[in-house]
């Protein structure tokens, strides 16, 4: 049952993450990406860790997605016939997404993967995440909240209009 | 039976159970809307279709079910067919989590509430995908309001819920009722002042008087379900109104002890608290009149968000004071 919940999962995700990037309205191609990131959401809540899956449906559907569609709102004339998203590095993209593939099914291949033998795991409790979050990885998270803080004065300063 | 189709047969169960009732609460709603709204205005309201109009949500349905379905011309037509489901099945998945008793639940996540938010938090995608789909521009004016809107009260919402969390130590909807035994949450100053922010951001999360400014009838039409008709609109209609019930239900849940009460079975109360906000909001809904959209936004940012997050620090020192 997990097996065929699992497999059509990922067929779905790789259907629609392939139409968000060949679409030619860049519209559409958002709603195939809202598709894509929920699926992914599917995959964490079929691996036992509902609160990465319901993380990743709050922050990519809810908050990223919105802001791509609020970018796609108000750039002028983006539903016009005329702009259309096209991919200029097709065969490049291409050889290098198969260049990973090979990569990753090398990975795969060559380690022995016991999980089906081993007893179910206790998913990560709430507590110890964020414990976790604020002791030992301090730095790393107060890092990314940096980053985010300079993206976001970044992106006021080029959207700021010159007097 | 095997126990897996065991444990099917009652899952299918109690989706079903949710499902009507969903559409009996939406339709019920819609009714007590109506009264309510005429009686405010100093009128009856419906009359004739059954005792004192009760069966003329019913009869709408059916209407609405035999209506034919229009298309727009120059619509983006999957884009505009696929907008209502995800403006409905976050609405009904929210359900999954909601607590009517202490046995009467879908499913006690342990990240319950969290999980309920985002749900949610889909359906903005919904309601642009209908304001885009429709090739209208008062739709997509409706759409763009309703989003902007939807995303700025989400962060006192939020943060509102957050202080709850902190009190009670957990996110899943059953824990945060267990741990109101001892008192229910609002009685707290500092949860009250949460409880009073969720109200009016959720409020404006559904898009109701004062903060219906994205379906503003003498400016927008209707806003993005402008173009839609039959079944298509009554799945607006009907997420709208189970929305309203699912913040209602939040609320009872989070801040007025959800299903706790003495002698009454344990559902009973939480419908009870639960269309008792709702009875408030449509009180609220039918005597303010609505905001100007800037006045809306600098509300929700200059004034909810910073009293929003100093309550959460104001909570985190209680908390740690008392250990």
């Amino acid at each position: 049952m997990t097996e065929f919940v699992f497999y059509t999962i990922a067929v779905g995700l790789c259907a629609f993450a392939l139409l968000s990037v060949t679409v030619g309205d860049v519209f559409h191609s958002a709603v195939w990406l809202t598709f894509t990131l929920l699926s992914v959401a599917g995959v964490y809540f079929l691996l036992g860790a509902p609160f990465i899956g319901v993380i990743q449906v709050l922050v990519y559907v809810g908050g990223i997605m919105t802001l791509f569609i609020f970018a796609i709102k108000l750039t002028a004339n983006i539903g016009d016939a005329r702009i259309r998203q096209f991919t200029r590095q097709l065969w490049p993209g291409a050889v290098l997404a198969a260049v990973l593939l090979a990569f990753l099914l090398a990975v795969i291949r060559a380690n022995a993967w016991s999980a089906r033998a081993l007893p179910p795991v206790q998913g990560p409790d709430l507590k110890e995440i964020g414990t976790e979050l604020l002791t030992r990885y301090l730095l790393p998270f107060e890092f990314i909240s940096l980053l985010l803080l300079a993206a976001l004065v970044g992106a006021i300063v080029i959207g700021k209009v010159k007097k | 039976m095997t126990p897996f189709l065991m444990e099917m047969a009652w899952l299918v169960l109690k989706g079903v159970m949710a499902l009507t009732f969903i559409a009996v609460s939406a339709m019920f709603l819609i009714w007590l809307e109506r009264k309510v709204s005429a009686r405010i205005q100093n009128r009856v309201g419906p009359m004739i279709t059954g005792f004192h109009g009760a069966l003329q949500s019913v009869a709408d349905t059916v209407k609405l079910l035999l209506k034919e379905n229009i298309v727009p011309t120059g619509a983006d037509f999957w884009v505009w067919w696929l907008a209502p489901f995800f403006v409905a099945v976050p609405a009904i998945m929210v359900f999954v989590c909601m607590p009517f008793g202490p046995s009467a639940i879908v499913c006690d996540l342990n990240v319950g509430i969290l999980f309920m938010c985002s749900v949610t938090s889909v359906s903005v995608l919904g309601i642009f995908m209908a304001g885009w789909g429709s090739s209208n521009k008062y739709s997509l004016l409706g759409g763009m309001r309703s989003a902007a809107q939807i995303i700025s009260y989400e962060v006192p919402l939020l943060l509102s819920i957050l202080v709850v969390v902190m009190e009670a130590g957990t996110l899943s909807m059953q824990g945060i009722v267990h741990a109101q035994e001892a008192g229910w949450f609002f009685l707290k100053p500092n949860l009250l002042v949460a409880f009073i922010i969720y109200i009016i951001s959720a409020t404006a999360e559904v898009n109701r008087v004062p903060f219906d400014i994205p379906e503003a009838e003498s400016e927008l039409v209707a806003g993005y379900h402008t173009e839609y008709s039959g079944m298509k609109f009554a799945m607006f209609f009907v997420a709208e109104y189970t929305n309203f019930f699912i913040i209602a239900g939040i609320a009872a849940t989070l801040f007025l002890g959800g299903w706790l009460g003495p002698l009454a079975p344990s559902p009973v109360w939480f419908l009870l608290k639960a269309y008792g906000i709702i009875f408030f909001l449509m009180w609220v809904r039918w005597t303010l009149p609505r905001l100007r959209m800037d006045q809306m936004m600098s509300f929700a940012w200059k004034g909810l968000t910073p009293v929003a997050l100093l309550n959460v620090l104001v909570t985190g020192w209680l908390l740690v004071i008392k250990g």
